[in-house]
């Protein structure tokens, strides 16, 4: 019941600064840029000027997964920027301004307060991603060949749950600032850490959620769903629980303002 | 309804809150009074679950049970909206927090917004509303799950006059519905509207009681002279007397304080015919809520220095 209530505010709030709008076309623009100026290419160095007289060009044609993957990194980048930039204010923003003092001292459980605000900004990351990542297999189908719908919806999936990660770890750095440009900086700062531990020891820990990505590439190549994808599904899901129960005791253990 | 048990908080070496305990009981209006920087705000705000005290607890009394959030209003200094919400959403929102259901705090929000007299605004954003509609809407807020304890933080350090009164008068009326905490460095509006007062200093409680009783308490009989003429040259001639402890002069008028009110009375009265004072006016007085607190506060920066 309250769960629900903090949960519509949410929505409402990102609906009225136009969250739902600009999230998912910005998703979508960076998810079809690949696949287009990949496909394009050769009509756009035509256009701007062309090759030097004498020099042959040959693109090699990439196989319509590996175009499908570089929407998802195309997200990985900018995406996961997106999702701490929209995410840094939630709950700092309202401790500073003041406002989750009268929020916080009505009956409300600390844990439903950091849960209901991560499920809404999770639904929008989950539609935001998934239009883009629809909007991005359209055009591979369309321009490279055949990517199966089985490929996509679980690239959908897991990668999703990549995000997820990322959106839980901005709401636990935002119990812990009350400034939302540390929230960002600190938020930041671990996604990369998290990605350079797990890829230089990527050989001996095939389970960091960071490796998501990357399990994803070549479960797209063979097509078949590795178990090593599942571990690091697996650590992203008890991170996630970890990140929002550890945000919840933050915030009921400290002063609010 | 509430205790308030040996509640300190420490900041550093700071201690904001120095072991304080009081009871309120129910349906008074108790003003929580002291300088800026006495601990009031820490204190609400320790009370009202939103910071956690260094030691000490907060306990409500036997009927009222589980989350103390659910019987107490609280309205901050300086609150703060969503500014993208309408008054009328907030409030509704607030009221849903409450656990009010949907229809429930939809009427409650009308009829408080009626009550505090921000009826017609209540479908405008709260960006636009001015200082004094959100302190009204602050306070429609803090009453939607109509608590048993309503804790002001400043009510009305922030309004203008018209505001003020009109705040005084609705806190007068609610006295009726609901125990009232209120903290305040206006000593006017706690001598107006409060049946107790909680005198804080430096984070400690140096006074407490009803108005009444703490005037008895603290009776230092005072005579207050006003005369044609500039009063040092007088205060100088009363400062002699036995019965005189100290005078004070305050712009035109000259305070005496003196040990036995009637025999000073007529001690002053008879100097000042034998002189041919030119007086203007001759008031035997108690004192004041103010003169109160400049003493109890007076008292403590004396002893400070001192130490």
């Amino acid at each position: 019941m309250q769960w629900l209530t903090v949960f519509n505010k949410e929505l409402l709030e990102s609906w009225r600064n136009f969250k739902w709008i600009w999230v998912p076309l910005v998703f979508i623009l960076l998810a079809i840029t690949d696949p287009l100026t990949t496909y394009y290419l050769p009509q756009i160095l035509e256009a701007t000027g062309g090759l030097p007289e004498g020099a042959t060009f040959e693109m090699p044609e990439p196989p319509p997964s590996e175009v499908f993957m570089m929407s998802v990194s195309q997200l990985n980048l900018i995406g996961v920027l997106i999702i701490v930039l929209i995410t840094m204010g939630t709950i700092s923003g309202e401790r500073k301004s003041g406002v989750a003092e009268l929020i916080l001292v009505k009956p409300i459980a600390y844990h439903s307060y950091v849960t209901a605000k991560w499920a809404a900004y999770a639904l929008l990351i989950w539609i935001s991603t998934f239009t883009a990542l629809l909007a991005s297999w359209y055009y591979v189908n369309l321009l490279f060949g055949e990517v199966s719908a089985g490929s996509f919806l679980r690239t959908f999936f897991f990668y999703g749950l990549w995000m997820t990660l990322i959106l839980s770890i901005s709401i636990f750095m935002n119990t812990l600032s009350k400034t939302a440009g540390l929230v960002l900086f600190f938020t930041i700062t671990l996604v990369i850490a998290l990605n350079l531990l797990s890829s230089v020891f990527a050989h001996v820990v095939k389970w960091s959620p960071s490796l998501i990505s990357s399990h994803l590439r070549n479960t797209l190549i063979s097509g078949e769903l590795s178990s090593a994808l599942w571990g690091s599904a697996g650590t992203a899901v008890l991170f996630i629980i970890l990140l929002l129960a550890s945000a919840a005791y933050t915030l009921k253990h400290k002063e609010i303002s | 309804m509430i205790t308030v048990q040996n509640l300190s908080k420490v900041y550093q070496n700071n201690r904001a809150v120095d072991d304080i305990s009081f009871t309120l009981s129910s349906g008074k209006c108790i003003a929580l009074l002291g300088p800026n920087g006495a601990g009031k705000t820490t204190a609400l705000r320790m009370m009202a679950g939103l910071i956690s005290p260094t030691s000490g607890k907060v306990e409500l009394l036997e009927e009222h049970s589980g989350d103390i959030r659910r019987h107490i209003g609280y309205l901050p200094q300086h609150p703060h909206f969503h500014s993208w919400m309408t008054g009328r959403e907030f409030l509704i929102y607030a009221g849903k927090l409450a656990y009010l259901s949907k229809k429930e705090a939809a009427s409650r929000a009308d009829q408080l917004l009626t009550r505090v007299g921000i009826f017609e605004v209540r479908n405008r954003r709260i960006s636009k509303y001015s200082g004094g509609m959100k302190q009204r809407l602050g306070i429609a807020q803090a009453l939607i799950h109509k608590p048993e304890l309503l804790m002001l933080d400043e009510p009305v350090s922030a309004l203008d006059p018209i505001g003020r009164r009109d705040v005084l008068d609705l806190m007068e009326e609610l006295k009726k519905e609901t125990t009232i905490l209120y903290s305040t460095h206006i000593l006017n509006d706690a001598e107006e509207s409060s049946d107790e007062i909680l005198l804080m200093h430096e984070g400690k409680i140096v006074e407490s009681g009803s108005l009444s009783s703490l005037k008895d308490r603290h009776q230092v009989d005072k005579i207050s002279l006003q005369f044609e003429d500039s009063p040092e040259a007088y205060s100088q001639k009363l400062d002699h007397l036995d019965v005189v402890t100290r005078t004070e002069i305050k712009k035109e008028t000259l305070d005496v304080y003196v040990t036995d009110q009637a025999r000073a009375r007529e001690i002053i009265l008879n100097l000042a015919l034998k002189e041919h004072w030119p007086l203007l006016q001759f008031e035997v007085g108690r004192i004041t809520l103010e003169d109160l607190f400049m003493k109890v506060v007076q008292s403590y920066a004396v002893a400070d220095r001192i130490q």
